[in-house]
């Protein structure tokens, strides 16, 4: 018998059982359902969890800190028991130096700590506020205005947009390339005399919180070149040159991970975005994995209903089972026919599963909205290459278990099928 | 040329044997029409299976041109029943879900035959047993006389060397039965295939050529309607051992 004949015949034969071939499928469909939603969300997941290391972070840059304890041992050192001083946890020159060193390397920028007395703009109000240097390359969620590689350039400055009314100006985008001007004090060091100057800045852009930024300060935002002319102006001589930490750029052709480890090999502690997406990254694993292992359950549960079903039928059909042998139809076509069939409810309950989470992808937009996500996110992200897998290996399942029902049909004896009535 | 040589079927065990056919031997020429009759449990339908390869007789051979049927391999036989022979049964064996064009279509795509070459073949066998306007019905929704034509269409469908009609009769009103005789010899006159008929009716054996009458697992009596005096030889032969045991 020609494959497609059987695959027919096998179509016809399901057929004519509706309703026991749409329980059975349904019963494979509800695994199909769970796994399907699992492998959507942990995809929508990961999307969502890599749209969020982007917006919070660069995967390019590193932040490199000074190890606060010579040794590794736990607790704290008795005093005097080593000559050398707990770290002062500061990085200097001959740090930066001995970092750039390190293959991967593209740039380090000292993470120099700046500040502004008040800020003014056009109409003369003056305001407090935080300033800080754009260091990496971390995307910026824009209001207006616009940036090469999110960074500012020299002379220029990214504002919060909560800035923009006390400013002076009407819209965010009315600000861009206008100017805002800071007072920058000499010394923070209290009961100094506080010498200053004024610094103006043409606005570059207005950026916002967005929904995936995890922790957002309105600001002032100037470039690193600015930034160190800022620390050379203001901060004292004797302190110069000391960070807390450095910001290492990696090259493009270098692997983060590998130049991590190097600066890390150099005694400095360092700690990298792809840290933080590792830890992101293995919770939604387990939260797909977990779902995904209470559809297999399912689909377990689902073969012992295959493999009744698929007796009840061969108990059904003996009498056609025996006048297809006796036209001449071989063992391996009958059980053929049988694998066919239960391929058939396999196919089925793999389609109305994922028919059904698709449905439920359709409410992307209301959990979206109920957890109050960025609009237009995502949380359920189908891949059709899945389905397709999956359903396949439905069929798969479906016809190992459908093995011995079909095993039985095969050899059932032509001359006894036949006698039955 | 159909020789059976020497069938002895058993069933069971040792103090329990059952012999349903008992050193059987007789010859069918091409085309013949034969009658095997018998009373229930006689082992007719036991030396149908036999002849058709369904069953393996303990011993014995049954030659079909010259080849030795119970020799071959199992695909082997199942070829030569998908392609050679055919079945009618008395409770017809129709698939009722089916349509009638699905239930004709069985034995040819059984055969292998592919699906443009089927489609006239189907048409022309329910035509030739007056269903020709039923090729859509479903099986179950035709009376019982159209469910044994519809079974002689599928039987023949393959354009069989011989054709087994198991009690093709036994459920059907006389007339309904005559209708289906009647197709059986034409068919049988027409195209030169062997028919045998398994009956317990005397009077459908007396329309066929040859008449093996079988009781007890052994041939109690054949009679050649051709031949008014039973003097072939090989005739002779057959029936002297079919006595002796």
């Amino acid at each position: 018998m020609k494959a497609s004949d059987i695959i027919r015949r096998a179509g016809r034969n399901l057929r004519q059982a509706k309703i026991r071939t749409l329980l059975t499928a349904l019963a494979i469909s509800v695994g199909a359902f769970t796994i399907t939603l699992a492998l959507a969300a942990g995809t929508g997941g990961k999307q969502y969890t890599d749209s969020l290391i982007k917006n919070n972070g660069d995967a390019r840059s590193l932040s490199v800190f000074a190890k606060s304890q010579k040794s590794e041992d736990s607790g704290p050192q008795k005093y005097g028991a080593t000559d050398a001083a707990v770290s002062q946890g500061y990085l200097g020159d001959s740090d930066i130096s001995k970092i750039k060193t390190v293959s991967g390397v593209e740039s380090v920028t000292p993470m120099y700590n700046i500040s502004a007395a008040y800020m003014f703009g056009p109409n003369g109000e003056k305001y407090q506020t935080l300033l800080s240097i754009k260091v990496d390359q971390t995307g910026v969620n824009l209001a207006a205005g616009s940036l090469t590689n999110n960074q500012p350039a020299k002379g220029t400055v990214i504002v919060s947009e909560s800035y923009v009314k006390p400013l002076g100006y009407a819209s965010d985008k009315e600000a861009i390339g206008k100017s805002i001007t800071l007072h920058i004090d000499k010394s923070s060091i209290a009961g100094l005399p506080a010498a200053g100057k004024d610094m103006t800045f043409t606005i570059a852009a207005v950026d916002k919180k967005s929904d995936t930024t995890l922790d957002y300060q309105d600001g002032i935002r100037v470039s690193p070149q600015d930034g160190q002319d800022i620390y050379d102006y203001q901060t004292p001589v004797d302190a110069a040159n000391q960070y807390y930490g450095v910001t290492v750029r990696v090259a493009k052709n270098a692997d983060p991970k590998t130049v991590q480890a190097s600066i890390k090999d150099k005694g400095y502690e360092v700690f990298s975005l792809q840290d933080v997406q590792q830890v992101l990254f293995t919770f939604v694993n387990v939260v797909m994995g977990g779902a995904a292992g209470f559809g297999a359950l399912a689909i377990i549960a689902s073969i012992f209903g295959i493999i009744n079903t698929q007796y009840i039928s061969v108990l059904e059909r003996t009498q056609q089972i025996g006048l297809m042998k006796a036209l001449g139809a071989r063992r391996r076509d009958i059980g053929r026919l049988f694998r066919y069939e239960a391929a058939w409810v396999g196919f089925l309950g793999g389609l109305i599963g994922t028919l059904l989470a698709l449905l439920v992808g359709l409410l992307n937009p209301w959990i979206t909205d109920k957890l109050n996500l960025e609009p237009g996110t995502k949380l359920l992200v189908f891949n059709p290459v899945y389905s397709i897998v999956l359903i396949l290996a439905l069929m798969l399942v479906a016809v190992v278990a459908g093995y011995f029902p079909a095993r039985k049909a095969s050899k059932l004896d032509p001359i006894e099928a036949l006698r039955t009535e | 040329m159909i020789e059976v040589h020497h069938i002895t079927k058993t069933y069971g065990k040792k103090s329990n044997v059952f012999t349903a056919l008992d050193d059987v031997n007789f010859e069918i020429p091409d085309g013949a029409s034969v009658a095997i009759l018998g009373k229930s449990g006689s082992g007719k339908s036991t030396l149908m299976h036999a002849m058709s390869g369904l069953d393996r007789p303990q011993q014995g051979e049954v030659m079909i041109d010259g080849e030795n049927i119970l020799k071959l391999k199992q695909k082997a036989v199942d070829t030569f029943r998908a392609t050679k022979m055919s079945f009618i049964f008395q409770s017809f064996f129709v698939q009722g879900n089916e349509t009638c064009y699905d239930n004709v279509s069985l034995p040819l795509e059984i055969a292998g035959v592919p699906r443009r070459a089927r489609k006239a073949r189907v048409v022309h066998a329910l035509e030739a047993v007056e269903l020709g306007s039923k090729i859509k019905s479903k099986a179950k929704d035709l009376s019982g006389g159209q469910k044994q034509r519809l079974a002689i269409a599928r039987a023949i469908v393959n354009q069989p060397k011989i054709l087994f009609a198991d009690e093709p009769t036994g459920n059907l009103d006389s007339t309904t039965g005559d209708v289906i005789e009647k197709l059986l010899f034409n068919y049988n006159k027409k195209n030169g295939t062997t028919l045998i008929i398994v009956t317990h009716d005397p009077d459908l054996a007396d329309k066929c050529d040859i008449k093996i009458a079988i009781k007890d697992g052994k041939i109690e009596e054949i009679t050649d309607a051709k031949k008014t005096r039973p003097t072939h030889s090989a005739m002779t032969k057959t029936r002297t051992l079919g006595r002796v045991q």
